[in-house]
């Protein structure tokens, strides 16, 4: 009987032992030599390319995340990413029967929109690149804790926060509260400057320069700030042998600029005649559009609940929703669900996520030319953004991961989004153009792990 | 010095009772179990907590020791051993001891065999020169093998005439089962070192991060101990034949046997000790070292654990 | 009689009140029993790496910042990536 193949590398069974071990004893993977053996990064990198149709926007984002175990189940993970935006984003306005003409966000220039067209704003591209560690350790036997810090910059956005969280384990284990509290600030600082919300967009037509300067510059507000403090409580439960659960309560306060400086509303001439649903047309015979305002304030309420449930056969059913309701008058219910097909050395995981999502109650599709009042608008708050409106997505989606042995696997994820809009449907000339165009975006992610 | 109550019930080998040596904080429980010398090292917690977890290590030790052991009459191991064929339903400890050991016996390319041992009916290692006949082992041949057996969770299905033993993971689970039990229920500041005839683990350093100091003993002088080591962390386990041996012309046979011969590995060192994070772990790879004869060190070197190789 | 909001709760609220009363049900239901769980030998599947809540942070740190810049909800498993002007 030959002897094993001296040369052949003996580590693999030492890993795969190892993990056998832990089956056995019934201690976290951590406690093993496999993936996080104190003293080895344990990385993950991953490109993802992400794409919307009709020439919306296109992203490619790299990622690297890396974790470096210590004794005594303590972790430190380092992760960067990236990504380069390109492509366009519908700005608010409405589309219409005529040509349309918009200033960009500098003041420097303006695109045009042909008849019919959705008005996308595509005047930028952006690339940000954002930055987190995250450190965790148990303090005894009974609890532990967590501290993270998060920065991140693309040309026009300052983002950066600080989280901690402490743990507490009840019934051997089986049971773990969580509480964590996260504080940020992000520093806006848009192209042009913030415009002042609900001012109308200067359009550099019918008029001299000096005069278009002058009004763009009217219509600035300097840099601006918005703070967020979030706050969670969690509970983790073993249920049995196969199943574990999660509840989340979350709340979240953010104050300070939280408009978009890039969206605008159309106002919609209501005043019976030939003009009775089209553009309001301003005293310089330019259409009236003006900049987005939402409220300065913004509670968050969510509720989330997940669950792991193993088969006879090893495969894992992964289900979870979500419930959130905030003060802008928003509810969203967001259903997910995957399942983990194991085979020998790879695996097939399909997903299928269900979102739901009401209006805004400052969401406005357009504002009537009574409600702009001639440039004193009797509203304080508008936004035609559409990721505020009546929103469904469906998203279908597939993994599929091939494991080279126990740390290094490769993996490949294709998703596929469906989201469709509602609102009001508009009058006259405006009823006939069609204001809630689909999205339908696509992204895959290469990822390798080792 | 005192002697721990341990009901009847809980003790059906009817060894000895524990006895409890030490003050203060620092604690020796001793006991038997599974043939061997079991000791129970306590230090940083007070003599009530250390009379309780004495009591719980030798309860749970007598447990296991009952439950997987082929010696006792009617227990899970004595029916599955008897049951001519017919299918058993095993309890989850036991599922998952037969998962262990297909995963070690596929990790081993069928080294490791938990069917191997009815091989002692033809070997005695009884340091003399008496060997079995090429017949003798053959036919024994035909009742090892766990590709014979039909293990699908709950029902173990053993035909007739084979045997299983988990002598060779028994004495690490427990000492691993025993001391993750301990840490759970140990006040804070308490450490503990639970030693099965050898096979160690600890649950950390000593208070004021002291070490336990362990000794490796030398298979030539069969007593005492050739070197010590600092233990903070982890565990320990030998596999070795000190005292099971047959020695003829001059050469030696291990008690370890390749399942697919029925003869001893060729060239396999006297004794092996590894340290990982569990006594479980450090056994099976000390048991795999030796399975591979003369490359023993070879394998070792590439699991980046410390280990001790003697020849 | 005057109309009064105390009286008058649109279905809308009543539905999310009574969604909220649920989960914390739920939760205190689950987290109540006390004799749910497993003994530590039992802890086998639940170690599998397959088996924890979020098995790829790589993953899940991706998907939330695209629902991030595509919905008015966020967050709601933990603390995840931090803000950007996407949104």
């Amino acid at each position: 009987m030959q002897l094993i193949n001296s040369s052949k590398n003996g580590k693999p069974v030492g890993r795969a032992l190892a993990a056998a071990t832990c089956a056995l004893l019934g201690v976290q993977a951590t406690d093993s030599l496999a993936k996080g053996q104190p003293g080895e990064w344990d990385v993950e990198t991953a490109l993802l390319v992400y794409s919307e149709t009709d020439d919306r926007v296109q992203a490619a984002e790299p990622v690297i995340s890396a974790t470096r175990n210590f004794d005594g189940e303590r972790k430190l993970n380092l992760k960067l990413v990236a990504d380069t935006l390109t492509g366009a984003s519908p700005s608010g306005a409405t589309p219409s029967a005529l040509p349309q003409t918009y200033t960009s966000p500098s003041g420097n220039g303006s695109y045009e929109v042909a008849p019919g067209e959705a008005p996308l704003d595509d005047t930028f591209k952006d690339t940000r690149v954002a930055v987190s560690a995250n450190w965790e350790a148990p303090i005894n036997r009974d609890y532990a804790y967590s501290v993270g810090a998060y920065g991140s910059r693309e040309y026009d956005y300052i983002s950066t926060a600080v989280n901690g969280t402490l743990s507490r384990y009840l019934n051997n284990k089986n049971t773990t509260l969580t509480g964590g509290l996260s504080l940020g600030v992000d520093l806006v600082d848009p192209v042009g400057g913030a415009p002042v919300g609900l001012s109308r967009m200067p359009i550099n037509s019918n008029k001299s320069q000096a005069d278009f300067d002058q009004e763009f510059a009217a219509t600035r507000e300097s840099d601006d700030t918005k703070t967020v403090v979030d706050a969670l409580f969690g509970v983790t439960q073993v249920i049995n042998r196969q199943t574990l659960m999660q509840f989340t309560y979350g709340v979240s306060y953010s104050s300070g600029y939280l408009t978009d400086p890039y969206k605008i509303l159309s106002v919609i001439d209501d005043a019976g005649g030939a003009n009775y649903g089209g553009n309001l047309v301003g005293s310089d015979g330019n259409s009236v559009y003006l900049y987005e305002q939402r409220p300065d304030t913004r509670l968050k309420h969510s509720l989330y609940w997940q669950t792991k449930y193993m088969l006879g056969n090893g495969d894992i059913m992964d289900g979870s929703y979500r419930f959130m309701i905030d003060d802008w008058g928003i509810t969203s219910h967001t259903l997910d669900l995957k399942y983990r097909w194991q085979m020998a050395k790879s695996y097939l995981e399909p997903h299928f996520r269900y979102y739901l999502q009401s209006e805004a109650d400052f969401y406005k599709r357009y504002i009537t030319a009574s409600e702009y009042n001639a440039g004193a608008p009797t509203l304080t708050e508008a936004s035609a953004d559409y990721r505020l409106g009546e929103m469904t997505g469906l998203t279908f989606g597939a993994k599929w991961g091939y494991r080279f042995n126990d740390d290094r696997e490769l993996a490949i994820r294709a998703e596929y989004l469906i989201q469709t809009n509602d609102g009001d449907q508009g009058f006259g000339s405006l009823a006939s153009q069609d204001l809630y165009p689909d999205t339908n975006a696509m992204w895959l992610q290469l990822s390798y792990s080792f | 010095m005192s002697t721990i109550t341990v009901s009847a019930k809980d003790n059906p080998a009817g060894h000895p009772l524990p006895q409890l040596h030490g003050d203060q904080f620092s604690w020796q429980g001793r006991f038997e179990a599974m043939a061997s010398p079991c000791d129970i090292l306590l230090d940083g917690v007070n003599r009530k907590d250390a009379e309780q977890a004495l009591a719980f290590a030798a309860r749970e030790a007598w447990r296991l020791e009952r439950k997987f052991s082929r010696y006792v009459s009617g227990n899970p191991v004595d029916q599955i051993n008897h049951s001519n064929g017919e299918p058993v339903a095993v309890d989850d400890e036991m599922a998952l001891m037969l998962d262990y050991a297909a995963q070690c016996h596929d990790l081993s390319h069928g080294r490791f065999d938990i069917t191997s041992g009815v091989l002692r009916r033809a070997w005695r290692f009884d340091g003399s020169d008496h060997l079995p006949e090429q017949e003798e082992t053959d036919a024994l041949l035909n009742l090892v093998g766990w590709n014979k057996l039909a293990w699908h969770h709950p029902q173990l299905a053993l035909p007739e005439g084979m045997e299983i033993d988990f002598g060779g993971i028994g004495k690490e689970y427990a000492v691993d089962r025993v001391l993750l039990d301990l840490k759970q229920s140990l006040p804070e500041g308490g450490s503990v070192l639970v030693n099965f005839g050898g096979d160690l683990a600890c649950s950390g350093p000593r208070p004021h991060g002291k070490a336990w100091i362990v000794g490796v003993e030398d298979h030539q002088k069969l007593s005492g101990s050739s070197e010590t080591l600092s233990l903070r962390g982890g565990a320990l386990a030998t596999s070795g034949d000190s005292r099971r041996y047959l020695l003829k012309n001059g050469i030696r046979y291990s008690h370890i046997l390749d399942p697919h011969t029925g003869w001893p590995i060729p060239d396999a060192p006297h004794s092996v000790t590894v340290a990982a994070p569990t006594c479980t772990l450090a056994g099976m790879l000390a048991t795999f070292a030796m399975l591979q004869g003369a490359e023993a060190e070879h394998f070792l070197e590439q699991q980046n654990v410390q280990f001790w190789v003697q020849r | 009689m005057p109309d009064s909001r105390l009286f008058h709760r649109p279905l809308k609220q009543t539905r999310r009140a009574l969604t909220l009363i649920a989960f914390f049900a739920a939760i205190s239901v689950t987290a109540g029993c006390s004799n749910l769980g497993v003994k530590p030998w039992e802890r086998g599947l639940l170690a599998d790496p397959d088996m924890q809540l979020t098995v790829s942070g790589v993953d899940a740190g991706l998907d939330d910042h695209i629902y991030f810049s595509k919905e008015a909800s966020s967050g709601g498993r933990g603390f995840g990536g931090g803000g950007c002007g996407c949104n």
